[in-house]
């Protein structure tokens, strides 16, 4: 089709759409007119080597459940025998589902901190323009590497009693994601009509009747979308993790799989077993709320 | 309604900065921190020089970040455009894609590592397989390996979020503009280069400015693939950090190089914070 053509196809998808689900012809990208056919078929063909460069590690990490320890060394992607010995072997030596369920703990509670931290403020900063100090220096807070905090906090846990305990955890992942729920939680609120709130307002309606009468029942979505991203950031933190929860009793996944991989006497079987039990349930997370996700995701970064 | 947040960055942002930064003028142990004053002695290699470690590994880490940063954006603007075009099976490319920016880095690093072992590693196996090497490669524990593995791990992980979010970025250039370029004749190419690329400019600059930053933050993919080797031939701020203050229990050094580190990502950012809003201002 010339671009003419599609353009004038288009305003008949257009006007048409809701009677007959007429379908645009997009004009970005490699449909766009001029593409030759081939250009097309090795633009797809990149398209699938990329998805299967995505897949791969987890692919493998899948094949080497299944291998004993000479089958690992052999370097094939498949095996002749598999074996489910490595499946129980790797539950016995590490309480995996004892680490993963801390892990879940302690990122569901601070998901749940982060939002009760993040959401009043946000509303106050971007609706209120109250306080809005405390906005940017949670956007530069952002900037600053972790490390800068690690041993302050260590040294304050400390004298608090803090480490290896789960309010202590809770309570730093749960400040730790503020600032990036802030960011997110903006994008969702910037889209709420003011004038719902000024019509509030008008009515006789306190600030904070507004926001939890108004505001929060629209705002549900994207409290969903930047708590279960909390929840994610959370689950996969790794270096306060390692300093403030060592101990068994507190111990997350991340950290049990790095003193676990250091191990001398761990196969790669096991090892692919902690790590595959480890990543499913941020899997089926991602895979069950995939659209309120990408819809947090972009809300933050492109407004 | 702000007192939260408030409290939360007192005690994550005000204090932990004011804190180091008295730490880096002291003598301080993990065991006993502040045990005496000891003014500029942990920045004395600023004027002194002998310093192999820190320097470099700042170094790095900006030609990391800056690398990784710039690949990413540029895969992921070119898979936004793919994505852009496919239809039905975009929503199953998008689920996938989904997964790497899911995983935990940690669990990232263990699967790389198993994938670039040299006994047993699906890379080696097949690499020997096909006769393109005759003995095994040690790709974590020798150079340029061992950085080049540390950067596709990471594109592995964040390309797709690059991805997602630069598709959200072209979505929003409004289709008339395209259509009417399309009817005047204007190829393809002419239409990223003029249209598109100066109309989501702003955007794509805050999404590499975000890469930017979260990858000076990189610390697990190094602490598992490589900790730092061969030698301190991957060792990055961050890392070095960490080294300095519960490898060798020096505090006060960590902290005045926790001090550099902080001002040197500021004066990398910073600009380019600047050129963002510049942009921005001209575009409305």
């Amino acid at each position: 089709m010339t671009p003419t053509a599609i353009a004038d196809w288009n305003r008949y998808a257009d006007k048409h759409r809701k009677l007959w689900r007429v379908v645009r012809v997009p004009l970005t990208g490699a449909a766009a007119a001029g593409w030759p056919i081939a250009m097309r078929i090795l633009s797809l063909l990149a398209f699938g080597l990329y998805l299967g460069f995505f897949l791969l590690p987890i692919a493998f990490l899948v094949a080497l459940t299944f291998k004993t320890r000479d089958e690992v060394l052999l370097g094939r992607f498949l095996t002749g025998k598999p074996t489910l010995e490595n499946w129980w072997k790797a539950f016995e030596f590490i309480d995996l589902t004892g680490f993963i369920g801390h892990s879940l703990l302690i990122a569901a509670a601070s998901a749940i901190l982060t939002l009760i931290v993040a959401t009043p403020a946000t509303y106050a900063v971007t609706r209120l323009r109250h306080g809005e100090f405390a906005g940017s220096l949670a956007l530069s807070s952002y900037i600053a590497p972790p490390i800068v905090a690690l041993l302050p906090l260590f040294f304050l846990m400390r004298v608090f009693g803090l480490l290896n305990s789960f309010a202590g955890m809770i309570l730093v992942y749960g400040f730790m994601n503020a600032p990036v729920a802030y960011w997110l939680l903006r994008g969702f609120i910037e889209k709420i009509p003011a004038a719902l709130d000024e019509a509030a307002w008008i009515d006789g309606s306190g600030f904070f009747n507004t926001f939890r009468k108004i505001t929060l029942p629209l705002l549900a979505p994207g409290m969903v979308a930047t708590g279960l991203i909390s929840l994610i950031l959370s689950y996969n933190e790794f270096l306060f993790a390692s300093l403030f929860a060592q101990d068994e009793a507190v111990r997350g996944l991340t950290v049990a799989i790095s003193l676990f991989q250091g191990d001398r006497f761990v196969n790669f079987g096991q090892m692919a077993v902690a790590s595959l039990a480890g990543i499913l349930p941020i899997y089926l997370i991602a895979l069950l709320f995939q659209n309120r996700l990408v819809g947090g995701l972009t809300a933050g970064g492109v407004k | 309604m702000l007192l939260p947040l408030i409290a939360g960055l007192l005690v994550f942002a005000v204090y932990p900065s004011i804190y180091v930064l008295a730490l880096s003028f002291t003598k301080s142990t993990l065991g006993q921190p502040f045990k005496s004053w000891i003014g500029w002695g942990n920045y004395r290699w600023l004027t002194i020089g002998g310093d192999d470690i820190f320097a470099p590994s700042l170094l790095r880490a900006a030609l990391f970040s800056l690398g990784v940063a710039l690949v990413e954006l540029w895969l992921g603007l070119w898979l936004a455009s793919l994505l852009a075009s496919l239809k039905r099976s975009g929503r199953l490319a998008r689920s996938i894609m989904l997964l790497p920016l899911m995983t935990p880095p940690v669990l990232v690093g263990v699967a790389w590592k198993l994938l670039l072992a040299p006994g047993g590693g699906l890379v080696n196996g097949k690499l020997l397989a096909w006769g393109l090497i005759d003995a095994p490669v040690s790709f974590l524990g020798a150079q340029p390996w061992a950085m080049l593995s540390i950067m596709v791990a990471d594109a592995w992980q964040w390309t797709p979020f690059v991805a997602i979010l630069a598709y959200a970025a072209l979505r929003q250039v409004p289709d008339d503009i395209v259509e009417a370029a399309l009817l005047d004749g204007a190829s393809d190419s002419v239409i990223f280069w003029r249209i598109l690329l100066p109309l989501t400019a702003p955007l794509l600059l805050t999404i590499f400015i975000l890469r930017l930053i979260m990858a000076f933050k990189t610390f697990d993919l190094l602490y598992i693939l490589t900790f730092g080797g061969p030698g301190a031939s991957t060792n990055m701020a961050g890392f070095t950090i960490w080294r300095t203050a519960l490898r060798d229990f020096d505090v006060g050094t960590a902290a005045a190089q926790t001090v550099l580190f902080a001002i040197f990502v500021s004066v990398v950012v910073l600009p380019l914070l600047w050129l963002h809003r510049s942009l921005e201002e001209r575009a409305s």
